[in-house]
């Protein structure tokens, strides 16, 4: 099975070194005289004055979060849906008793509004 | 095929372990929280190659799909979230240092006595047989999880029910300074709610009799 992965491991190691190739290159190649002024952080002709990390609205995190949760519940489907034909009616109900649960969860969701933007 | 002695997937494996434990030390060593995330996406890389040489391919995709795709990416907003001044972390290092390193020190040798040669080494627990190249591991699971595993299957839309409760509870708040309008309760609104019409009694103007006395007075001093 593993011989089907070999293409992969190709071009794993062919983007890399597309990556990793112009950066050693221009590290040997181009001239290098830095100066203070130079190194010196740059923004737009103003002194860089705070740090680039601020505090955000917390429902960003809360969309994210949510997404992580309907991201793993469509992972589950995966391999449900290739064996659906083997598997029958029980794992059908299996998955229709899982994907109800998560449903509770999406209605609950729905109803508080914390799919909401204002 | 073999390079002095070594097969070719051994080679992979060993080139795929050094990285991942370079970009797992590399996680807890180094100063910038958002490199850290970062290198941990390198470790998750690594470890679904690895999956991928146990022929644990649906694993090995959903480990990129699920964890570098997701739930980096909210680690990431953590990071950014939290506003953590590092300097402030590192103050207590070395006064933790002599109570965190026996404790540190007796999880490292707890887990190497489960998980090391004696338990899981190459004789106790052999490399699987190489399946053929139409062998699919997403069905192998499929069949097993969904019948044998229903159980734990369904417990797991339970946890990520849980899990969706919790984190609407934990962050949505109503926001004070919000200025929104609900399009619902604006259509609602009836005339009675926004005008009140008043009965009283219409105004004597008594006062324009001495305002006009008054002028009158100035116009006279001039």
């Amino acid at each position: 099975m593993l011989e089907n992965y070999f293409p992969i491991l190709l071009f794993i190691l062919v983007g890399l070194a597309v990556g990793v190739g112009p950066l050693i290159l221009s590290k040997l190649v181009s001239p290098s005289r830095p100066d203070s002024a130079k190194n010196s952080p740059y923004e737009c002709g103003f002194e860089a004055f705070e740090d680039a990390r601020m505090k955000f609205d917390v429902r960003y995190y809360l969309v994210a979060i949510l997404f992580i949760l309907f991201d793993l519940e469509i992972a589950f489907l995966f391999p449900w849906a290739v064996v659906l034909q083997e598997i029958g009616l029980f794992g059908f109900l299996a998955m229709m008793v899982f994907l109800g649960v998560l449903v509770i969860g999406f209605i609950y969701e729905w109803m508080k509004g914390a799919l909401e933007w204002d | 095929m073999t390079f002095f002695g070594l097969h070719f997937q051994d080679i992979v494996f060993y080139t795929l372990a050094t990285i991942l434990l370079i970009a797992g030390l590399r996680v807890i060593t180094t100063r910038n929280p958002v490199y850290a995330a970062l290198y941990l996406v390198l470790a998750f890389f690594t470890a679904a190659g690895i999956w991928l040489l146990l022929e644990a391919e649906f694993l090995a995709i959903a480990l990129v799909l699920v964890y570098v795709g997701a739930v980096m990416v909210l680690f990431l907003f953590v990071v950014m979230m939290l506003d953590i001044n590092l300097d402030k972390l590192r103050e207590g290092f070395w006064k933790a240092l002599p109570i965190a390193l026996p404790v540190g020190g007796l999880m490292a040798v707890e887990m190497v006595m489960i998980v090391g040669a004696r338990n899981f080494g190459a004789d106790v627990v052999p490399a699987p047989a190489a399946h053929p190249a139409d062998y699919s591991n997403t069905a192998e699971l499929g069949r097993v999880l969904y019948t044998d595993y229903l159980l734990p299957f369904e417990l797991a839309s339970v946890v990520l029910l849980v899990a969706i409760v919790a984190a609407i509870a934990l962050t949505l708040r109503d926001r004070k300074d919000s200025k929104s309008m609900d399009p619902a309760k604006q259509v609602l609104v009836k005339k009675a709610d926004r005008l009140r019409i008043v009965k009283m009694e219409a105004e004597v103007e008594k006062n324009d009799v001495v305002d006009t006395s008054a002028q009158a007075d100035d116009k006279g001093a001039k």
